[in-house]
């Protein structure tokens, strides 16, 4: 018998039903990759290119997609074929959603299994955080309404996260996410976090960086290139790792993407737009020809008007600084509370400063955060702007009428029961002061009901079609100053913790 | 009820599950956009356009106006909303069978915006009442609520299939609260208003007019009372009527009537699990006697059906015996009345339903557990023709879940042997009906075997709750006589 109730089983289980009544939008994607996968030779998985959406991920979820399709043929045969664009029968449209929830399972198991893992003093909030993960509006949207399988690679990630915290299994653990990384390369943004561990906590003594266990270091070292060769061998014996990578990695595509992530170049962004306006009192130099690109918000490159360019290698190095301060405490003091929380600050940087970063890698953010919000009182003061900025930013991607009372409705409640909950459930710091960041946040979260009563409603009836921009912009410079603050906050709590 | 009854964790269990619950039908994949959406559009758009005394002639071939008033009122109000928001929507004769997403979303908004404006604030005051009369604890009333409002039946017809009877049934709820804090003549205005939503309510008004007039005689006879509530409902029934009748004409009163009670339809259309469907199948009484015999004869039926609760209600006028006397009387008119149609067992269902706010006893709750699952199988051939296979299959089960269909049976083994045997024939029904298909032979096998399972269990359902409502009267009774 589980000790708290609704126990996670029985959520999971509401949850699966609602899930099933739910409508989702962009299937061609992954209809396209089970096409690929299941009827095309895998030397040629990353050449092919009849549709637009080609296969941009690493060869594990290639072979993923492959396993499914074996499936789906007996669903409906003919959402296989590469050249048959835009297919969706009734039953490749409930195969396809069955499969999202039925490998959202690993999800499940892995929170339960970090409850059943939990200390028995923090079994309560191991158990609401849980909740809050499984019943999360962004996993929701994305996958469920937007159609994606990031719940199954959550799952995964979560699982070795929680694998991590005890020594015995903490080559599993590592295993795992090398998996992982071989399925969806957006988890590199989290790699520099588990190598600092592992080398650390694994691979040296506790007591002495100069202790080097080399039994271990050979059995994750064997490990991790294992995996990587199983993964990547193959394409390399066939001399098309360039073609892989350029898939994996395609630079050329802009700094922000269309919708604008809440980043750090979001607010750059926002703020050459307002020196456009500022600039010529100023005595600022506009460039003319890119006033208008941003306004489109396309896909592509965003040219900036007044403020310099920034170069992919700008915000990778950005990026690594800011990821390389978070590892150095780490380093020097490798337990598993502050390996989450480097998690977390590696996932914060990289959105913050990462280049074409797309507004759902929030979730890299908001999830490791999850397991830390109910620490005490401070972490969730810190919490809290992430949690309502996140999913805000997510709105845009659901853009439809039918699909906006769905959306706002259900975050809305997710936000009023878990934060309430989280409320009851943190604990009092045990350092007194008060966090400098209680009142602004207030007032952070208070001011985004006009912002999205404004972007959903009042837009569309005030402009029509005109200045779509708009609302982007506002959703994403808001959502920016939410997640950076939580960012700044969250760092200080690192760093002084 | 297993899954709801545990504690809650947090504060975050039964937020989860209660009103927001009420929401799903936003997610549903969409519904075919004719049938009953079509006609609740139409008579926006005929509302929003015509003038008044137009709207119960309008081209009554297509979907004519043949609900009430205030169904009409209704429908201006959200026509004329819906018009300033995109007039393509309700444009007149032009907008027919319009199926634009941002349409659908509005009327789907609408019809929670009307539930959470009668049925849930209603079904909210109720169990506090009535809950607090039975002494249950604050968490148990949040679990009965819960149970209320998440009923499947209600929640896939009006947000799947798409009507607005949860405003009837809402206002029927609200009498019931007024006379549970004994303002009876407010308890017989709001009554009045949901007959003139939909005269569906008519399936209650027995029950009411024996409770009210109970009220009178006993425990002494109080003339002025009876003359007063007469002066409410006349009143009432004026103020229902008075727009149309000012703005439209008298003639209006006369053909508003006829349209809600078309009797020139027959005993049924679709086939419905009743006496006279179910019996069908034994003696052919359409083609054996004529539509006015069966008429009086149906009549005769109901009459007989609905005294007992009457009766009882009338003798023992006491406000705790109202559910069950509500669904007692509503199951008789379901059973024997004259065209009656599927989506009517959402009538005796919705009090019966309330009910849990009197015990969540194991019993009990798997009774009405049981009715609220049958008759979703009964709506089955409906739904299924509305294309809410999905919805159906996940309601049904999500809800027999969440009330512990599957770990909680009644007690005592004639109970036991109906919940299973009739679980089983419903499962077997489906299971043949997905394996073997149309037959040839019997088209209508699989429609008809499903009305007669149905019927079976409607007519124990109706006993069921007939013998709680005499049990219950004998309580009241006794604790009245201490008194």
């Amino acid at each position: 018998m589980d000790k708290f109730h609704p126990s996670l089983r029985e959520c999971a289980i509401a949850a699966t039903a609602f899930k099933l009544l739910l409508k989702s939008t962009d299937f061609e994607v992954h209809r396209n990759w089970l096409a690929i996968t299941h009827s095309l030779p895998a030397k040629q998985w990353y050449f092919e290119k009849t549709s637009e959406w080609t296969l941009d991920y690493p060869p594990f979820f290639a072979a993923f997609e492959w396993c499914l399709s074996q499936i789906a043929k007996f669903f409906d045969p003919r959402m296989l074929e590469v050249d048959n664009l835009g297919y969706e029968s009734v039953q490749t449209v409930y195969f396809q959603r069955l499969s999202v929830i039925v490998t959202e399972l690993t999800l499940v198991y892995a929170l339960q299994r970090y409850i059943n893992t939990a200390p028995e003093t923090s079994k309560r909030s191991a158990h609401a955080a849980a909740l809050s993960i499984l019943l999360s509006p962004a996993l929701l949207i994305i996958d469920h309404i937007h159609f994606q399988y990031n719940g199954f690679m959550y799952g995964i990630l979560l699982l070795s996260l929680v694998l991590a915290r005890s020594p015995s299994t903490r080559l599993v653990s590592g295993l795992l996410f090398a998996v992982l990384l071989c399925t969806k390369h957006i988890y590199l943004y989290l790699a520099p976090a588990y190598f600092v561990f592992l080398l650390r906590a694994y691979c040296l003594g506790p007591d002495s960086v100069l202790n080097v266990r080399f039994g271990n270091v050979v059995k994750l070292g064997t490990g991790v290139l294992g995996i990587f060769a199983a993964a990547f061998a193959p394409f390399v014996y066939w001399g098309q790792m360039s073609q892989v990578l350029s898939r994996l990695f395609p630079f050329s595509r802009g700094l922000c993407h269309a919708y604008w992530a809440p980043n750090v170049w979001a607010m750059y962004s926002f703020t050459d737009r307002v020196l456009i306006h500022v600039a010529p009192r100023l005595g600022l130099a506009v460039d003319q020809s890119a006033v208008n690109s941003v306004t489109r918000g396309l896909v592509g490159d965003t040219a900036f008007a007044v403020l310099p360019d920034i170069s992919p290698r700008t915000t990778f190095l950005l990026t690594l600084f800011f990821q390389a301060l978070c590892l150095a405490k780490l380093f020097v003091q490798p337990t598993p509370d502050t390996f989450l929380g480097a998690v977390t600050l590696c996932g914060f940087a990289s959105f913050l400063f990462g280049w074409h970063v797309h507004e759902k890698a929030i979730l890299l953010v908001i999830i490791p955060f999850s397991l830390l919000a109910l620490k005490d009182r401070r972490y969730l003061g810190a919490f809290r702007p992430l949690a309502v900025a996140g999913h805000v930013s997510l709105f845009p991607l659901l853009f439809t009428a039918p699909e906006f009372p769905l959306k706002t409705l259900y975050t809305v409640a997710w936000l009023l029961v878990f934060l309430s909950a989280f409320d009851k459930l943190a604990p009092v710091a045990l350092d007194r002061r008060r966090f400098l960041l209680d009142r602004p946040e207030t007032l952070f979260i208070v001011v985004s009901i006009p912002l999205v009563v404004y972007t959903e409603v009042v837009h569309g009836l005030v402009f029509g079609e005109r200045y779509q921009f708009l609302p982007l912009m506002f959703t994403s410079s808001y959502s920016a100053f939410g997640v950076v603050g939580s960012w700044i906050g969250f760092s200080w709590l690192y760093f002084t913790g | 009820m297993a899954r709801l009854a545990r504690p809650a964790d947090g504060g975050a269990a039964v937020p989860l599950g209660s009103w927001p619950g009420s929401l799903f039908g936003l997610g549903m994949a969409a519904p075919p956009m004719h049938g009953d959406f079509e006609a609740q559009r139409h008579w926006m758009e005929i509302t929003a356009h015509l003038p008044v005394k137009d709207w119960y002639w309008h081209d009554l071939e297509w979907w004519g106006l043949d609900y009430p008033p205030l169904t009409a009122y209704h429908s201006w109000v959200l026509g004329i909303i819906g018009d300033s928001i995109n007039p393509a929507w309700f444009a007149l004769h032009d907008s027919r069978g319009s199926d634009d997403p941002a349409l659908k979303t509005f009327m789907r908004a609408s019809a929670i915006a009307s539930e959470l404006v009668t049925y849930i604030p209603a079904a909210v005051i109720f169990v506090r009442l009535y809950g607090r009369e039975s002494a249950m604890s604050k968490y148990d009333k949040a679990v009965a609520l819960a149970a209320i409002l998440l009923q499947p039946a209600l929640m896939l017809i009006d947000h799947g299939h798409f009507q607005y009877n949860a405003v009837m049934l809402g206002l029927t709820v609200l009498a019931l609260d007024c006379f549970l804090t004994d303002h009876i003549y407010w308890g017989s205005f709001f009554f009045v208003l949901s007959l003139g939503f939909k005269q569906m309510a008519l399936y209650y008004a027995p029950a009411v007019f024996a409770y009210l007039l109970g009220l009178c005689v006993f425990p002494h006879i109080n003339v002025l009372r009876l003359i007063m509530l007469g002066i409410t409902v006349v009143a009432s029934f004026a103020l229902v009527f008075a727009p149309l009748i000012v703005l439209g004409g008298r003639e209006q009163l006369g053909q508003s009537l006829f349209r809600m009670f078309p009797f020139a339809r027959g005993l049924w259309e679709d086939k419905v699990a009743n006496f006279w469907c179910a019996a069908n199948v034994a003696v052919k009484f359409r083609e054996r006697f004529d539509s006015g015999l069966l008429q009086k004869a149906s009549l005769v039926a109901t009459l007989l059906a609905i005294l007992p609760p009457c009766v009882i209600l009338f003798l023992t006028p006491s406000k705790r015996l109202l559910p069950l006397a509500l669904s007692a009387t509503a199951w008789g008119f379901f059973l024997f009345s004259f065209q009656v149609h599927e989506k009517s067992v959402l009538l005796p269902l919705m009090p019966i339903t309330l009910y849990l706010a009197a015990s969540l006893d194991r019993d009990v709750v798997a009774w009405i557990s049981w009715m609220n699952n049958l008759a979703m199988f009964s709506m089955w051939p409906l739904l299924q023709r509305d294309g809410l296979v999905l919805q159906y299959g996940v309601m049904s089960l999500l809800y027999a879940w969440l009330m512990g269909t599957f770990e909680n049976l009644p007690r005592g083994w004639v109970g036991r042997l109906i919940h299973v045997g009739s679980y089983m024939a419903v499962l077997g029904l489906h299971v043949g009906e997905y394996m073997v298909g149309r037959v040839e032979r019997w088209p209508d096998l699989w429609v008809v075997a499903g009305v007669e399972v149905c019927f079976g269990g409607f007519v124990v359902a109706w006993l069921w709750v007939l013998g709680a409502l005499w049990r219950e009267s004998r309580r009241e009774g006794e604790k009245w006589k201490r008194e």
